[in-house]
């Protein structure tokens, strides 16, 4: 395992009779070195410490995770009792393991559909030449990102809790409620507000990528426009949005990605709860590996798995259906 | 004619600071209302917390709470546990990252192609699916309750963004200056260490991204000290006091008062720093 960095070649690796289209795709623009001597030795040292990490951390566990969905083990003793696809067979017929997929899905959906398009204004705003205190805003609104989730769980369940939250003596000073309501004893309210804290929380992040965005607008693009007579609307929708396109894409994709991932305020904020109307995969997982013994590490790996598979494909699909778009636009000029 | 142009120019812009300003001034507010109210909280006493509904004026002005979490309920371990964490994970990701990125984008030999599809394809792995096997690799390596358990998982699943990152950047670093080093005579560690400080806007990115994000880090943690508070984190220890103390908000408060005062200046002080390495890191 730790012996896999690939062996500098001997005298096989000549760029020279690969043809040009065969090479690397990402920068055409050089040539990439082939290496001589001693400076191969220096070439290892630079790749073990990912490839080490890497492989340990990530590709073995990749593999292993497969692996262990096929048997029935509690990670004591020897993995010896092989159940074949007995793990996945219990998990498709287990409720809770496809409410927590139900979950996490609506739960990724609404915060990405939210989170991206409020941000995006923000970035906006908070670029434009003629506002002042920007830096101070832009603070303000990066704030949440520096305590934990799991922190940022525990302020909320205070500040909503129905006896003497902050939440509900607003609302009682307004008169809209006369008696004090509880925020998670529903499911869907529960989601709504794990929905509403996690945007709260991220939304400093994905300002700033939208910011970092916008400023790779050339300016001279802008000013040209301007020239032409656009006014702030137009160079809007006709330069910005479609120059920032592809980064879009993967901001959205990090968006969709990172909120499947979500844990420390399902753990703070709901457990779960209330009863198991809240549980997120991430969840599920823990709870079965981690919560209570014995310890289900075949049966989590499995979900782990099955849940990794739905997430490529949506995400994919949503990748794909992006390309298609943009070539369909790209075809008919639009 | 330009002088009015201009005037009327500024004008415009006053107007509409006139619009944007108390909007963002009343959303902002909304928006840290909690770290307001924490931080008030941080100063009440028990009582006046559970009476003041929303308010953000303390009853009292004393620092009973602070000492309370800090020596009593251990958030001085805690805290120094985070800043072991973030920063040993950070350097690690940086170290692994930067080395990599530079070897991928420089130099051609036999699997580097594979790597670097490899890197693209597992970019979007969550941690959640594979910490069982993690978990099973720490303790078989004896690292399990350990800080270095701890820190090793931490900064060895991510980081594959961080590789993309580097080797967008060195990519696109002109031919010509490695010719040059070349012509100096210059080896290949010599080179590296002309080119590294190039990739300053790089390194500034990961080393925020990484921070913040191991700042904030809570599976892993909880997941490798389980039973361990003496190593826990603030994000796993702050759950734990949460558990034995249930009734201590104001203790609460102030611990997270502690824990997050020095990320806000770390970004304050960084702030211009990070936009713009993130501006140009992904540039291109």
């Amino acid at each position: 395992m730790t012996t896999t960095a690939p062996a500098p070649g001997r005298e096989r690796v000549t760029d020279r009779d690969r043809s040009p289209a065969k090479r690397v795709p990402e920068r055409a623009d050089h040539s990439r070195e082939r290496v001589r001597g001693i400076e191969r030795v220096w070439l290892l040292v630079f790749l073990a410490p990912f490839l080490l990490l890497y492989l340990g951390f990530t590709i073995w566990p990749l593999i292993a995770t497969i692996y262990y969905s096929f048997f029935d083990w509690s990670g004591v003793g020897p993995i010896d009792h092989f159940v074949g696809g007995g793990n996945y067979g219990t998990i498709l017929a287990d409720p809770l393991f496809w409410l927590s997929v139900v979950n996490t899905l609506v739960f990724a959906l609404l915060t990405t559909v939210i989170k991206l398009p409020i941000s995006l204004l923000a970035a906006i705003l908070l670029t434009r030449k003629w506002l002042r205190g920007k830096r101070f805003f832009r603070t303000m609104f990066f704030a949440p990102l520096i305590i934990p989730v799991a922190m940022a769980g525990l302020v909320f369940t205070y500040l909503l809790n129905p006896s003497n939250g902050a939440l509900n003596a607003i609302l009682r000073d307004l008169g809209l409620v006369d008696q004090g309501f509880d925020v998670f004893a529903n499911r869907w309210s529960a989601l709504v507000v794990l929905v509403l804290v996690s945007i709260w929380q991220i939304f400093g992040q994905y300002m700033i990528y939208w910011i970092a965005a916008l400023q790779n607008v050339p300016e001279e693009v802008y000013e040209a426009a301007a020239i032409d007579g656009a006014g702030e609307w137009k160079k809007l929708t006709r330069i910005t949005l479609p120059m920032i396109r592809p980064v879009a894409v993967i901001i959205t994709l990090l968006g969709l990605v990172n909120a499947m991932h979500v844990f420390g305020l399902v753990v703070t904020l709901t457990a779960g709860g209330p009863g198991t109307s809240t549980y997120v995969v991430s969840y599920f997982i823990y709870q079965n590996a981690f919560g209570s013994v014995p310890f289900a590490y075949g049966y989590a790996s499995a979900a782990a798995l099955l849940f990794s598979v739905i997430a490529f494909v949506l995400v994919s699909a949503q990748g794909l259906a992006v390309r298609r778009a943009q070539r369909l636009r790209k075809e008919y000029g639009v | 004619m330009a002088a009015t142009t201009r005037a009327g120019r500024r004008s415009h812009a006053v107007r509409a600071n006139l619009i944007a300003l108390p909007i963002l001034l009343v959303v902002g507010l909304v928006w840290v209302y909690p770290f307001l109210w924490t931080i008030s909280a941080a100063f009440k006493t028990q009582a006046g917390m559970f009476t003041s509904g929303a308010s953000l004026l303390p009853d009292q002005l004393n620092f009973d709470n602070f000492v309370r979490a800090w020596v009593n309920a251990g958030f001085s371990g805690y805290f120094f546990n985070t800043v072991l964490y973030s920063a040993a994970s950070t350097l690690v990701e940086l170290v692994k990252a930067a080395l990599c990125g530079y070897v991928l984008a420089r130099y051609e030999f036999p699997g580097r192609t594979l790597l670097y599809r490899m890197i693209v394809g597992t970019l979007f792995i969550p941690v959640a699916s594979i910490i069982v096997p993690q978990f099973v690799l720490i303790e078989n390596l004896g690292l399990l309750n350990t800080r270095a358990g701890v820190i090793l998982a931490m900064s060895g699943g991510a980081g594959a963004l961080y590789v993309l990152l580097f080797v967008g950047f060195f990519s696109s670093v002109p031919t010509d200056l490695f010719e040059a080093a070349k012509l100096d005579g210059a080896g290949f560690l010599k080179t590296f260490r002309l080119i590294l400080p190039l990739a300053k806007p790089v390194i500034a990115v990961v080393v925020i991204f990484q921070f913040i994000s191991s700042w904030n880090e809570f599976n892993i943690p909880l997941v490798f000290t389980l039973g361990q508070p003496e190593l826990q984190n603030l994000a796993v220890g702050m759950l734990s006091f949460q558990g034995e103390h249930a009734t201590d908000w104001t203790g609460f408060a102030a611990g997270m008062t502690i824990s997050f005062l020095p990320m806000l200046m770390i970004f304050l002080f960084f702030q211009s720093y990070f936009t713009r390495g993130l501006a140009g890191a992904t540039k291109g």
